[in-house]
């Protein structure tokens, strides 16, 4: 039962150097659950946002002498595209209707007009997939190319700010999870290295005895996971916590915090990332030691 | 079993043995002695591999080990029981623990571990203090403590270094004969000594240091 009694040796190093562990649990359990919290902004951002380019939709005006007879090759020609969902025609009688009814009580902006100034258009919706200002913009630049087309509308500067935001968040996401999971990594390779030079007598023992690299190493790799376990297991308790007891009783008076996603899923992982975590600092800690 | 040739070792510039050739048979008895600082401590860690030699070689049960690589060394320490002169008993272990740890770190089963160790004990005549702390055990006690986590794991080679340096002669008699009970059932034995007692008439090969050079080797 060699396995069995590393296991013996990790458990009753922990209790021994209980302080030492309990801090570093701590430590891991704080960048755990910092990197949770932005994890669950980031997600729900993303999640807000996914469906916004679908509600914007570019207006298509067509040149006052546009021929009817081309209408529905330039509407199918539009439909074709990657990033279009639908496509509709207005004419401009129907939007000089629709202009009357939304002025409604200000008509007198309209007195004095001897003839409907509006042209015909097309709106054209977008796809969930068109997020990318560049694709947008390459639609509309192409669709305005097209003959008998005057000017095309769309809220470019939006999509492109919203775009960057969103690539902004990724980088500053994908920053911080590198940062913090390598704090929690030195940490783990600082608490492993600490225990393993308190016992430095001990294993000194162990080896003249005959213990392989392997028996004297185990115990701190298991130690290692442990205590990066430890650190997850009690960011997923604090993350369930905050957003059970906070989040869901702010929802009774601010009914936003209800549109709030909650991947539980994606929080499970935490006590296997901290173990993972623990293992490599553990690792890395006995890699540099040459026995 | 043990085959010395050449071999010297020094410590910054302070030579602790120089151009030891020997050899021990194996299921021999064989003693080492000379005065203090004359280099049996370090003849001995040279053989369980705690020194390496700075030049000539070492051939333990005919394999080589003075150019052995780190990772190999375990394995030739297992078949090799140490006496050690410091005992290297673990404070945070009691006796039973302390005595277990040679098996464990052999990967023997708990059951085996079990009466093995207290096999041990009562060769040594602890089987009562298995449950005890070393701190609190008389030196005598500790040392046989420590006989007894040297011959658990039925090593080929059993090494002590000055077993009886805390024995009255009463205990350092029956110490003696407990290593000649080992032996009796095949066990290679090597026994650094300044206490001329515990060899004189023996019958066995006795290795005499001085100033780290194997002055003569002679049985007595
Ligand atoms: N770790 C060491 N560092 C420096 N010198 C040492 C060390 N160990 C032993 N020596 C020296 O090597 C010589 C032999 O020591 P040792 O083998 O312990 O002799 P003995 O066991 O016969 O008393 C002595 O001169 C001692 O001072
Ligand atoms: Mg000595």
């Amino acid at each position: 039962m060699p396995a069995f009694y590393a296991f013996t040796l990790a458990s009753q190093s922990l209790r021994k150097d209980k302080w030492i562990n309990l801090l570093s649990m701590l430590t891991i359990f704080a960048g755990l659950f910092i990197l949770s919290i932005i994890f669950f902004i980031f997600y729900n951002i993303e999640a807000a946002t996914r469906n916004l380019p679908e509600k914007f939709s570019m207006v298509v005006y067509l040149e006052d002498n546009f021929p009817r007879e081309r209408l529905d090759q330039v509407i199918s020609s539009i439909r074709a595209r990657k990033a279009v969902s639908s496509v509709k025609f207005v004419s401009r009688e129907d939007a000089f209707k629709e202009l009357r009814s939304t002025l409604k009580n200000s008509q007198y902006v309209l007195e004095g007009l001897e003839e409907n100034p509006l042209p015909d258009s097309l709106i054209v919706k977008l796809k969930n997939t068109a997020m990318g200002a560049e694709s947008v913009r390459q639609l509309a630049e192409e669709v305005s190319r097209t003959s008998g087309i005057s000017e095309v509308d769309y809220g470019e500067k939006f999509l492109a700010t919203l775009h960057n935001v969103k690539a902004g968040m990724k980088i500053t996401g994908i920053i911080l999870t590198v940062v913090l999971c390598t704090g929690i990594v030195f940490v783990c390779y600082s608490t492993v290295k600490i225990l393993f030079f308190r016992r430095n007598e001990e294993i000194e023992t162990f080896k003249l005895l005959g213990a392989t690299k392997g028996f004297i190493r185990a115990p701190f790799i298991i130690e290692g996971a442990a205590i990066g376990a430890a650190g997850g297991l009690a960011g997923l308790a604090a993350v369930f916590l905050l957003y059970h007891v906070i989040v869901v009783r702010l929802a009774v008076s601010a009914p936003i915090f209800n549109t709030l996603l909650f991947p539980s899923g994606a929080f499970m992982l935490l006590p296997l990332i901290g173990m993972f975590l623990g293992i490599s600092g553990a690792a890395i800690a006995l890699g540099r030691l040459r026995y | 079993m043990i085959n010395f040739h050449g071999v010297a070792k020094e410590y910054e510039n302070q030579t602790a043995v120089r151009d030891i050739t020997f050899s021990i048979e194996k299921g021999e008895m064989v003693f080492l002695t000379g005065p203090s600082g004359s280099g049996k401590t370090t003849l001995l860690r040279l053989i369980y591999l705690a020194e390496r030699p700075d030049s000539g070689s070492i051939a333990i049960a005919g394999q080589d080990v003075s150019e052995l690589k780190e990772s190999g060394i375990p394995l030739v320490r297992r078949h090799i029981g140490v006496v050690f002169q410091d005992f290297r008993l673990l404070d945070n272990r009691n006796v039973f623990e302390n005595i277990a740890l040679a098996l464990r770190i052999r990967g023997a089963a708990e059951r085996e571990i079990k009466s093995r160790v207290f096999d041990a004990l009562k060769t040594v005549n602890l089987r009562h203090k298995a449950d005890s702390w070393p701190r609190k055990l008389s030196g005598g006690e500790q040392q046989r403590i420590v006989i007894a986590r040297a011959m658990v794991s039925d090593p080929t080679v059993l090494l002590a270094d000055e077993p009886t340096g805390n024995l009255d002669p009463d205990t350092a008699e029956s110490v003696v004969r407990t290593f000649k009970d080992i032996h009796a059932k095949g066990t290679t034995i090597v026994i650094a000594t300044h206490n001329r007692d515990l060899y004189r008439n023996s019958g066995k090969r006795v290795l005499r240091l001085e100033a780290g050079m194997l002055i003569s080797q002679e049985v007595c």
